[in-house]
């Protein structure tokens, strides 16, 4: 069913997101063959279950968070005599990778060694300005923003050996530290010194990069949440274990596929992977913001000690598929990894709770307290169910109706309620 | 980051020489052995003595499994500055009193265990949700009754603090009737370990604070066996939220003839539900003249389960604490049962 229900890429979803890469049935594939679900979901034996989720995650926010209409990211970079090359960009590394995405990126870009690029961030003294480490923004957006930066100096460079080579510009190739004729490889120079005739011809080489993206397809109120300039998708097979006698699960293996447009440094996209199933687990297993009703709405768990994230002994053994279907609008085809895993695996582990014991959990943290009441219920003979029995009451505005893009227009809303309204008093009165 | 107050640290090298700097420092003096309890709670300002004499250098209590005597009667003598890692290592212990090594392996993290000691966790503070917290969140909720204050915040109606014993070794100790060998500066004095713990979250010691835990004296392992199964939300790290110490002594002479080994005598110890070692007679009475059948242990488990009151100050929602009872104390008796077979 899941598969049936994929968008098509390159598409228009109903509230117009434009979709472009569309890796989440190849996902699904790995988990499902990865884990033998065929062979374990409803099969496995009482107190041990399986369960599948699938999710999808911005590639950072189509708009700024602080509204204005620069760009998003900034890069600039400076190409010295020796044939090295620094990079600078306001983009901060958190441990994520961000820092080796901006030197193999503007390796490729120019032929190097990504050893050879020198990367400042992160110092507002030095780099333009990047909006920051956060949304899942930054393998796109510094990425593209290299991308710019890197194939300016390279049109320059290429434009200078090219009259030294006697090339036309078009057969200038830029590979292994050398800038050659794409035609006679051996026929070239190396890359410093086309850079030392590229700076004898016309100053320091040094070139900007940005990027910004594009406006979104949808222009009604509230086209502004959910775009991005790419989606990424995952899907993830868990397993778990749960003691009946107190309710406590236990998850001792989870299979996890992500859709990454293209892995630029292929190490860091697997740790991310693993991290947001360690973060994943923590969230669908213990993590909890809880405040004392009885006492003041103080915090229940004010500090580190209390707020229990998995250890070792929690984490589960992981399997890990890199799925890379490349996205346009990516950096080589780039998307997120670094917070869009961690979302399947709360409703994973979830249905794999309802596979092994028949009971459901509609809230996280999935506790042994709420295992045990469901259980209990359950064993009475009803519902056995824990978890927001409604959803909250919210004061819904006046509908807006946007027709999908498959019923014409053009993202513009016609006529809301009210004019539905006046369009059905029309027909009244004609009928 | 929180910090330690400013202190002053003294090594003495005997037993003596500790005991006269206590009688210096005064009532603002106190013992530190590992210091996996105390300097946390100096760094929250829940203990602010102005001296801090360490046990570490007295030869008589220090650690290394030289220390852990095996006595002509075939009881044990373990110094109560033997680290935690020492203890559940130790060869010795394992042989003869398996369930101490057990508990001692199942404190807190192996880093914490390298530090703390046998002593620092029979005397562990009580804990409690509303205790164990920086000065600053204590002060903005008043402070309660343990420190600083004057209310209960677990019940506020409550004359008595309600913080919790969470010591892992010492159900075990009060389960196997160990004892405990006190030097204070009038001599020295053995309290079995049933009586060295008071039910009250603030008295919870019937040491005097001048006093030192020098040695606990396991009894001889004949007969008996016992085992020590914990509750707590990781497999490391966590205090517990539940112990469950069982102990039984197999009839003498009985072998595993047609009739079957009966219990003689047996004791359940609760941890983590009051705010001393709670043990559950009930329990024990349930099993005696049984050979641990199914039908024994549900009754002990009901038993154990009546009396025990968790209130709402550790992790865990404490109705599911207090079902939990049933549950594992069925499985350390079960546990026990396999042993015998």
């Amino acid at each position: 069913m899941r598969l049936k229900h994929l968008v098509p890429p390159n598409s228009l979803t109903a509230n117009w997101l434009r979709i472009g890469s569309m890796g989440l049935g190849a996902c699904i594939e790995k988990v499902v063959r990865g884990s033998g679900w065929r062979d374990k979901f409803r099969k496995l034996p009482a107190g041990k279950g399986i369960g599948l989720a699938c999710s999808s995650y911005i590639t950072g926010a189509g708009l700024p968070i602080y509204w204005n209409a620069m760009p998003h990211s900034g890069v600039q970079l400076k190409c010295d005599r020796g044939g090295g090359v620094t990079v600078f960009c306001g983009s901060t590394e958190i441990g994520q990778g961000s820092d080796s995405i901006l030197a193999t990126i503007v390796a490729e870009v120019l032929g190097l060694d990504p050893c050879d690029v020198v990367v400042v961030t992160g110092d507002t003294d030095l780099t333009p300005v990047d909006l920051g480490s956060y949304s899942s923004r930054v393998t796109l957006m510094t990425g593209n923003a290299a991308i710019q930066a890197a194939e300016r100096a390279r049109e320059i460079i290429a434009r200078h050996a090219a009259r030294k080579l006697e090339l036309p510009v078009e057969r200038v190739t830029f590979a292994a530290a050398r800038v050659f004729d794409a035609a006679r490889p051996e026929h070239g120079l190396s890359f410093a010194e086309a850079v030392q005739l590229a700076e004898a011809a016309e100053g320091t080489v040094g070139t900007v990069g940005s990027y910004t993206p594009e406006p979104s397809a949808g222009t009604y109120r509230g086209a502004g949440v959910g775009p991005s300039p790419a989606y990424s998708y995952s899907a993830c097979v868990a397993e778990v274990d749960v003691d009946v006698a107190t309710g406590i699960v236990r998850v001792p293996k989870i299979w996890i596929a992500h859709d990454v447009g293209r892995a630029i440094n292929a190490a860091t996209v697997m740790g991310q992977i693993e991290g947001s199933v360690y973060m994943g687990l923590g969230e669908a297993l213990m993590e909890e913001m809880a405040y004392r009703g009885n006492r003041n709405v103080v915090h229940k768990i004010p500090s580190l000690l209390e707020y229990k994230s998995p250890t070792t002994l929690e984490m589960c053994d992981v399997v890990t598929y890199v799925v890379e279907d490349p996205d346009p609008n990516g950096p080589f085809g780039a998307k997120e990894c670094g917070q869009g895993p961690l979302l399947p695996v709360p409703p994973a582990v979830a249905n794999a709770v309802y596979d092994a014991i028949g009971v459901r959990i509609d809230e996280v943290p999935i506790t042994p307290e709420k295992v045990f009441k469901a259980l209990k219920a359950k064993g009475k003979g009803e519902e056995g169910r824990v978890g927001p029995k409604t959803f909250p009451e919210i004061p819904w505005p006046e509908p807006t109706r946007v027709p999908p893009p498959w019923e014409g227009g053009d993202g513009k809303p016609v006529e809301g309620g009210k004019g539905r309204q006046r369009a059905a008093k029309a027909k009244a009165a004609k009928g | 980051m929180l910090r330690l107050p400013s202190f002053t640290y003294r090594q003495p090298k005997t037993l003596k020489e500790a005991l006269v700097m206590k009688a210096d420092a005064g009532p603002h003096g106190m013992y530190v052995a590992g210091g996996t309890d105390l300097y946390p709670n100096m760094k929250r300002r829940q203990q602010d003595p102005k001296t801090v004499i360490s046990l570490m250098g007295v030869p008589e209590l220090r650690a290394s499994d030289s220390r852990t005597v095996e006595r002509s009667d075939g009881g044990t003598v373990l110094g109560t500055c033997l680290t935690l890692t020492e203890l559940s290592d130790s060869p010795t212990v394992r042989r003869t009193h398996g369930a101490v090594a057990d508990a001692a392996a199942l404190v807190s993290t192996p880093l914490l265990r390298n530090m703390g000691t046998l002593g620092g966790n029979l005397c562990l503070d009580t804990r409690c949700n509303y205790y164990d917290q920086t000065y600053e969140w204590r002060k903005a909720i008043d402070f309660c009754m343990k420190k600083d204050g004057h209310i209960c915040w677990v019940a506020p109606s409550s004359p008595r603090c309600w913080a919790v014993s969470s010591s892992d070794v010492a159900p075990v100790m009060v389960a196997l009737g160990a004892e405990y060998l006190l030097a204070g500066p009038a001599g020295e004095r053995v309290v079995p370990a049933a009586r060295f713990y008071y039910n009250d979250g603030i008295n919870y010691l019937t040491k005097q604070p001048d006093e030192i835990l020098a040695s606990v004296r396991l009894p001889p392992a004949d007969g008996w066996d016992a085992v020590y199964h914990k509750l707590r939300r990781r497999g490391s790290f966590d205090f517990p939220v539940l112990g469950v110490a069982a102990w039984v002594r197999w009839q003498a002479g009985s072998g595993k003839r047609e009739a079957g080994p009966v219990v003689a005598e047996a004791r359940i110890v609760l941890g983590g539900v009051a705010s001393w070692p709670q043990e559950v007679p009930e329990a024990g009475a349930a099993l005696v003249g049984t050979d641990l059948s199914t039908e024994a242990i549900a009754a002990a488990a009901e038993a154990a389960y009546r009396p025990a009151k968790p209130l709402d100050n550790t992790d865990f929602d404490l109705s599911w604490r207090k079902q939990m009872t049933r549950v594992y104390v069925t499985r350390a008796l079960e546990d026990l049962r396999q042993r015998h077979r």
